[in-house]
């Protein structure tokens, strides 16, 4: 039996599952300490389930807590970024391109070295053992024990990252290290802002998980824990500690991937209608598809791996125009059961319209009675329209595709969606999260440039499969369930040599988890 | 004298990633290089190019190699400016003012950076009006500019100086130079007379190209809402029509790298049902669009293509499934419109089997 926590910034949720059955739910709004939370879910989940602490074989945890984090600028360590890219880069330093506040909150410790590598893996420079001496020299004159690590190209060759974080942790041993190619993929800025996003979490991470870690120790509860990243897979409850920022997406994440198994489909659109946004997801073979553009985190530009999330502005709470013609993106959210007309308040809102059509029971149907038919259809036809609208921008292809409705606000889609070739509106939706998070799988994923004139194509990618399947298991992967997720070549322009850019993404059950 | 500072220059990139026509690299790198060098050595003076004197020596400076090996490898602060000073050096010449190659994309703020840091003026103008992929495609050389001699140099500090018997001879070897040297490389190139800029460059683009991002930045919403302004801006200037060729859907985007340049088909699929589907013709940068089999645009006309929600400049690179966008036509100079200028830059130059129709003389409205 596994347990799927979900603590997001409202809810916490919690359920039971066997195989892909689900035994119990429960959802509870979050406590501001983390632990009492989670013994809570575990308490009420393992005593609807009838289930004994033995009986438990993993819990996997997804949070938003670090996403939140950056976003607030709570709890963020003060961080140095070394990287090695001189002679070349001078011109934009690492966070040049930051919001103040949040460069503060990490002190502005920013340091160039000599080094790096060239497209070719041939050094930009060699390292020089006395400059970066000096470097760590003046880190622990500030005593700054938190360090971000990037060098140009790394993730062609990572060998100046390795051996500067080697004499980093010689001489302050109790340092928190994140090396850039352990975390991002080509783009330097864009990677180094992970980097340091990631070592600014450590202390946070270390705290967060002795939370989550004593909440088990406390319900005696001894099996393994894992915590959910943004790509759907999941990491070991150490790697958390190391890697946090690799959580900053897993709340959409998981609540695809719950869609999925609710649903049963591997390939359909995901509407997620809460109370103000409507969030828009694609399952690809029953992953989240990843956004190709770069990813805003606090205001700080990234390449995570993310799904691609079209949010758009329609939810239960959103106002409604007066001639019905447009509905959203203004929203009472949370507000609605206060403001909304059928609970007695003056906003005419999209629930509003949806109980004065008659498709749902909710509130006081008599305080709409008065709202014209031809109002209530206009405006019903307009949700349909941008939901609609959104599938459309966001499917494979023209053909109609399987949708799958979850989140409060699904109760707005009555009618037909043309873009659909069926709509499911699967049961326990509301808590698809923390299933996302109970069914997770372990992936690996490697990325680098190659020469197709110097490598033969299939050897490539024969060795980078390789490459990734031995991530994967090490990271937890059973290796009879591996499986090749995505390969993805991407012509590197004006360079001759036939060159690409080549990532392959393999993804399986983990090993420790048996069917009861 | 007009100035440049660095609070245009997120303007100016959006108005340069519109006219690259697909093509220029994410302009990110060199918007966050240029914001930099402007906010700490001042403006660049933008010295209008009816106004360059008979007897100024005029260089043009600007990047050559890959985009991608920038995503790593970043900037230096002086690169650029230092194969200002090796020109000066080597050739013996002192440069009055630099000028950008293209308006397209990140070379549009590179002469900017060397202008302010060396305080000498960069001309309001460009040797394309937009992105091409080529250096012979430019109007300096189309218009009696020897590229050479040109001074290339790496992050490095390494420089050569190139001396070639034409424009087509200078590209090949600038573009092995540029993979030999690191995968990017600066060049200072185009000496000529204030005299010969007048009458080889094409005036007026860095303001017009502020002006334009200022209009899509300020706006960042649907197109429809300032398809009037972009014309009125447009007919403004020499390039003067604009016509709105396709609104859709990307429904495929197909592209293989072939002799060391991005080549593909991208098909936009129109919401209403019977219009038939548009289809572009891409060497890194659009060059022929056509509708079901007929031709709507081609190269040297401009075919630039925005986001429909967002009027956001969309490159090939990024162009994917579902995204919806509008297709726009736009006149090339009349740099482009003589026999001399078509033979390196209408669609036979690229192997296309089609002669160049003006936008104004082809059927659609």
């Amino acid at each position: 039996m596994k347990i799927g926590i979900d603590v997001g910034g409202t809810h916490t949720d919690a359920v039971v599952m066997r195989g892909l059955e689900i035994l119990a739910t429960h959802k509870a709004l979050t406590t501001s300490d983390v632990k009492q939370g989670i013994v809570e879910a575990l308490d009420t989940v393992m005593s609807i389930a009838n289930l004994d602490s033995a009986d438990i074989t993993a819990v996997m945890i997804g949070t938003t807590h670090f996403t939140n984090a950056v976003i607030e600028r709570k709890e963020l360590s003060e961080t140095a970024i070394i990287r090695a890219c001189l002679p070349t880069g001078s011109g934009i330093p690492p966070m040049c391109d930051w919001p103040e506040d949040i460069a503060n909150c990490l002190g502005n410790h920013v340091y160039m070295l000599k080094g790096g590598h060239r497209f070719d893996g041939s050094e930009i420079h060699g390292l020089d053992d006395r400059e970066i001496g000096t470097v760590l020299d003046d880190l622990v004159s500030k005593g700054i024990e938190s360090i971000a690590i990037a060098s140009a190209f790394s993730p062609i060759n990572n060998s100046h990252e390795h051996y500067i974080a080697a004499l980093a942790k010689a001489k302050i041993p109790d340092a928190n290290i994140t090396v850039s190619h352990e975390i991002g993929r080509l783009g330097i800025l864009e990677r180094e802002n992970a980097a340091l996003l990631n070592a600014s979490l450590g202390g946070l991470a270390q705290s967060v998980v002795s939370n989550m870690k004593a909440a088990l120790v406390e319900r005696k509860i001894k099996c393994p824990f894992y915590v959910s990243q943004n790509d759907g897979t999941l990491m070991s409850a150490d790697f958390i500690a190391r890697y946090p920022a690799l959580t900053f997406a897993s709340g959409p994440t998981n609540s695809l991937r719950g869609a999925a198994v609710l649903s049963k489909l591997d390939n359909a659109i995901v509407v997620d209608i809460g109370g103000t946004t409507s969030d828009v997801g694609v399952l690809a073979n029953g992953f989240p598809r990843e956004s190709n553009s770069f990813i805003d985190v606090g205001g700080i530009r990234t390449n995570f791996r993310m799904p691609d999330i079209m949010a758009i502005g329609l939810g239960g709470g959103s106002l409604v125009s007066a001639d019905g013609k447009s509905v959203g993106p203004s929203s009472v959210g949370h507000r609605l059961v206060k403001e909304g007309q059928v609970f007695g308040g003056s906003q005419l809102t999209a629930t509003d319209i949806i109980v004065a059509a008659g498709h749902q029971d909710i509130g006081d149907v008599n305080k709409v009675s008065g709202l014209s038919g031809s109002l209530v259809s206009k405006a019903s036809a307009a949700m349909h329209r941008m939901i609609d609208d959104a599938i459309d921008k966001m499917r494979p292809s023209d053909e109609p595709v399987p949708v799958i409705l979850v989140g409060g606000g699904s109760i707005l889609i009555t009618g037909k969606l043309n873009t659909a070739s069926e709509v499911y509106c699967p049961e326990h939706a509301g808590v698809a999260n923390a299933i996302g998070a109970a069914i997770a799988q372990v992936g690996g994923e490697v990325e680098s440039v190659v020469s197709y004139n110097k490598v033969k194509r299939d050897k490539a990618i024969e060795s980078a499969t390789q490459a990734a399947r031995e991530k994967a298991i090490k990271a937890g992967a059973q290796e009879q369930s591996l499986r090749v997720l995505d390969i993805e070549e991407t012509p590197l322009s004006y360079m001759d040599d036939n060159a690409v850019r080549l990532r392959i993404k393999v993804i399986g059950d983990l090993k420790q988890v048996r069917q009861s | 004298m007009k100035e440049i500072c660095a609070e245009d220059i997120k303007d100016l990139c959006a108005g340069a990633a519109f006219l690259a026509t697909g093509g220029g690299g994410d302009p990110y790198v060199s918007q966050l290089i240029a914001e930099r060098l402007l906010s700490r050595y001042g403006p660049a003076k933008l010295m209008p190019l009816d106004k360059v004197p008979d007897d100024f020596h005029v260089v043009s400076i600007g990047m050559v190699g890959a985009p991608t090996v920038t995503l790593e490898q970043l900037p230096t602060e002086d690169e650029a400016v230092k194969a200002f000073d090796a020109y000066q050096t080597l050739t013996g010449k002192k440069i009055d003012a630099v000028i950008p190659f293209e308006v397209g994309g990140g070379n549009s703020t590179v002469p900017l950076t060397v202008a302010a840091m060396r305080d000498v003026p960069c001309i309001d103008g460009d040797g394309m009006g937009r992105a091409l992929p080529e250096a012979q495609m430019m109007t300096f050389p189309i218009y009696g500019v020897h590229p050479t001699p040109a001074v290339l140099r790496d992050a490095w500090g390494n420089q050569a100086i190139l001396d070639c018997n034409d424009a087509e001879t200078f590209e090949r070897h600038v573009r092995a130079m540029a993979v030999t040297m690191g995968g990017m490389i600066s060049s200072a190139e185009h000496g000529m007379t204030g005299a010969q800029a007048r009458r080889a460059a094409i005036p007026k683009t860095i303001s017009f190209a502020t002006n334009l991002g200022k209009l899509l930045r300020d706006h960042d919403g649907i197109v429809d809402a300032i398809q009037g302004s972009i014309v009125e801006l447009f007919k403004a200037t020499d390039y003067g029509i604009v016509r709105r060729l396709y609104t859709g859907k990307v429904v495929d985007n197909e592209r293989k790298i072939v002799g060391g340049y991005d080549v593909g088909t991208a098909t936009i699929q129109s919401f209403d049902a019977n219009v038939a589907a548009m289809t572009l013709l891409i060497k890194n940068e659009y060059l022929i669009a056509k509708v079901g089999e007929e031709v709507v645009a081609t190269v040297p006309d401009l075919i630039c293509i925005v986001e429909q929600e967002t009027s956001r400049p969309l490159n090939a690179e990024r162009m994917r499934y579902g995204q919806r966008v509008t297709v726009f036509g736009i006149g090339c100079t009349h740099h482009y419109q003589t026999d001399k200028a078509l033979k390196v830059a209408s669609p036979r130059a690229f192997g296309f089997d089609l002669d160049y129709v003006p936008l104004a003389d082809l059927g659609r409205t």
